[in-house]
């Protein structure tokens, strides 16, 4: 493996570096949590860094009509290949290192997708890249639960019954998603035994996202982290709440936090209080009584999606990781 | 043979319920008066973000040959009346296409209506309107401006109280009554169509003289010609910020030239630099690094690239050091942390007044709970009922 950048942790708000390497000029709506990721994710990762990013609102909204807010180099990739091309990045990079063509250094590739191309079509490829220990790269995966860009199509990642443009309750049918993914990290974790760092995060915790994505980018080989990306425009909700609601989705156990690093899981901020039995769970319907796209839901839904949350708290092996328990009694048969 | 052009101006996401059933009405209701029409969406708007300004154009003609006509274009080039369902739009418009930033009355015809949803008074406004150089026609219809989401529509009979006043402004397009046939066909609400004709008997017209408005010239830039973009179409990055104002200490991010995004904020931030713990938080959370940071390691907010969202606002842990206050009430961009440097006691005393006063007249962004958008408009009714609004 080639050598990495050697980011310290930072230890509190007053040392987040001042500089920005994403900087204002982006079309992106009031609010925008995923904005922000961008933001902290190259603020964390410093001047010496590549950005690939797949199709999505973080490509359309900020590289369109021949101008950008992005300070380091940027390149955009099709919409299901950030795993390949964060793969081709760094072998191309440490090609031309080899070769003599570059000064030798050590630079972060980061490639960004959304939940759509992260959780949906990219998989695929994301899973291959995990697999090439020779190759430093983070994929980064900011999951605002739709397609956003094009309009709030429903993804694997949006939760159940919530309100899309493919998912508008109906007067003879109230839900129309009830698919429920929402554990992109942990199962690409749980497959590759040769990423060195898997994590979750949100930006309504920067700090923990800034260093995140600094350990990710400093243990180097492939890595993976998925942020959770409250969105004002697909959700329904004021702008002003983006950071609040990314709070309450952890706060009420929704949204899990923890990294997995060399094969140890540890939580992360609130997530943790609530595993160790500190901290007892908001009830869900904080949150979802303060999104429109929640607003059709009756006693009985949120009822359900209580127990949803209650159950991967509850009853998973691994509470909010993994719903794999262990039984060595014996053979079932 | 007569076409008409109507161009609604709204905040995307916020007012695209809103702006769709102006135009859909209008089209329908000029069905009724054997015409045709159509309405659509600017293509460059979509997709819509929350805030940016953006397009919808009703377009009638008398037949359909007409219409196809007009339609060719791919937006009309100018228009009959603008609506402008936002005051705060008034200050010029930059879509996030590339346009720079327009004049709201930039397809105002000569002789035309600029018709704008507004608590302000006509004068008030024509500070923010640009200068305009020909005679045209300004109404209100008076009320703050209705937002809501995607999802959820909040329905406090704005759609229907400016079909009341375009049929005032331009009685040519469609008849009241045919407004009130297609207001009671789609919404079979009495009281939608009572809103509608209580609107189209207030409504007055104001002329507007070709020298009145605001002659602030608004901000462009050269586009380049597709043989002067660079080989495949790489774009030049975003410089690396320095410090402050160029100094030594702070930091101030250098911005991108073309797109400034301040015409989406309809509510700005003031900071209260004494109180201001320097917690860093506004700073770290503005998902548009609009604040620049002081050698004494405070945050200004700069207002070209500020938004609005008011994020801010809220993670700021301090009692009213960061305030949303309405952005209608201001007509210039200018650093708060320099007039602060220049006079302490001056800017706290207009910040404590400012906040004072604006605490209570906060526009309304969108959703917060659910039952917000009923209960608002319950509120509204009953201040309507007492006389306060028409």
């Amino acid at each position: 493996m080639t050598t990495t950048q050697k980011l310290p942790a930072i230890r509190g708000v007053h040392n987040a570096p001042l500089e920005e390497f994403y900087t204002s000029g982006h079309r992106t709506c009031q609010g925008c949590e995923s904005a922000l990721v961008m933001k902290l994710m190259i603020k964390a990762a410093g001047p010496r860094t590549v950005v690939l990013g797949s199709t999505g609102c973080m490509y359309v909204a900020n590289t369109t009509y021949y101008s950008t807010p992005w300070v380091v180099p940027w390149m955009h990739t099709q919409l299901g290949s950030s795993g390949s091309a964060a793969t081709g990045a760094a072998a191309g990079l440490k090609a031309l290192m080899k070769k003599g063509k570059m000064k030798e250094e050590p630079i972060n590739v980061i490639s960004f997708c959304g939940d759509g191309g992260g959780a949906d079509m990219g998989l695929s490829a994301i899973s291959a890249s995990l697999t090439h220990p020779e190759y430093n790269h983070l994929v980064l995966m900011y999951d605002n639960e739709s397609y956003a860009n094009t309009d709030i199509q429903v993804s694997g990642s949006s939760p159940w019954g919530a309100h899309t443009s493919f998912s508008p309750p109906g007067k003879a049918r109230r839900i129309m998603h009830d698919r429920w993914k929402k554990n992109t990290a942990a199962m690409l974790a749980h497959g590759h035994p040769k990423s060195r760092y898997i994590a979750t995060g949100c930006a309504s915790y920067a700090v923990d996202l800034l260093n995140k994505v600094r350990r990710a980018l400093t243990l180097g080989g492939p890595t993976f982290i998925h942020s959770f990306d409250p969105c004002p425009k697909g959700w329904d909700y004021d702008p002003r709440y983006s950071h609040e609601l990314g709070m309450l989705a952890v706060e009420t156990g929704l949204w899990v936090q923890w990294e997995i690093e060399d094969g140890v899981l540890r939580y992360s901020g609130p997530s943790r209080m609530i595993a160790i039995g500190r901290r007892k769970r908001k009830p869900i319907v904080e949150y979802l009584k303060r999104q429109g796209r929640f607003a059709h839901f009756t006693e009985e839904d949120i009822a359900y999606f209580q127990s949803q949350v209650d159950e991967i708290w509850e009853k998973w092996g691994t509470p909010g990781v993994s719903s794999v328990k262990l039984d060595l009694k014996g053979d079932r048969a | 043979m007569t076409t008409y052009a109507v161009e609604v101006v709204y905040r995307g996401i916020f007012q695209r319920t809103l702006s769709r059933n102006i135009c859909r009405g209008i089209v329908l209701a000029a069905h009724k008066g054997g015409k045709i029409g159509t309405a659509f969406g600017r293509y460059g708007d979509s997709p819509e973000r929350n805030g940016i300004p953006a397009k919808y154009f009703a377009v009638v003609a008398d037949d359909q040959l007409e219409l196809e006509e007009s339609l060719a274009k791919y937006e009309p080039k100018e228009v009959d009346v603008t609506i402008c369902v936002d005051d705060t739009l008034c200050k010029g418009v930059e879509s996030w296409a590339w346009y720079g930033l327009q004049p709201i009355n930039a397809l105002t015809k000569e002789g035309g209506a600029l018709l704008v949803t507004s608590k302000q008074a006509a004068d008030a406004l024509l500070e923010d309107i640009h200068r305009k150089g020909m005679p045209y026609r300004l109404a209100i219809v008076s009320g703050p401006a209705s937002f809501s989401g995607l999802w959820v529509y909040k329905d406090d009979h704005t759609d229907v109280r400016i079909l009341g006043a375009l049929a005032r402004v331009c009685p040519g397009l469609v008849s009241m009554e045919a407004y009130e046939q297609v207001i009671q066909e789609i919404w079979s609400n009495e009281a939608k169509v009572r809103s509608a004709r209580r609107s189209y008997d207030q409504t007055r017209v104001r002329p507007v003289e070709p020298a009145e408005g605001n002659t602030s010239v608004p901000f462009s830039f050269t586009k380049p010609g597709w043989t002067q973009m660079r080989e495949a179409l790489t774009i030049v990055g975003v410089p690396q910020g320095a410090g402050f104002r160029g100094g030594q200490g702070g930091f101030q991010p250098a911005r991108s030239e073309v797109f400034k995004k301040f015409s989406t904020r309809t509510m700005r931030p003031i900071v209260n630099f004494q109180t201001c713990t320097k917690c860093t938080l506004c700073w770290l959370q503005c998902p548009d690094s609009c604040f620049d940071v002081t050698p004494d390691g405070r945050y200004d907010a700069n207002l070209e690239a500020c938004c609005g969202c008011g994020v801010c606002a809220d993670v700021c842990p301090v009692a009213d050091c960061v305030t949303m206050v309405n952005e209608a009430h201001f007509n210039d961009n200018s650093s708060q942390y320099d007039w602060f440097q220049r006079d302490k006691d001056g800017y706290l005393r207009w910040l404590t007044e400012t906040v004072a006063q604006q605490k209570g007249e906060q526009r309304s962004h969108g959703f917060h709970h659910w039952g917000q958008y009923k209960e608002e408009i319950a509120a509204a009714a009953a201040a309507s009922e007492a006389g306060h609004d028409n």
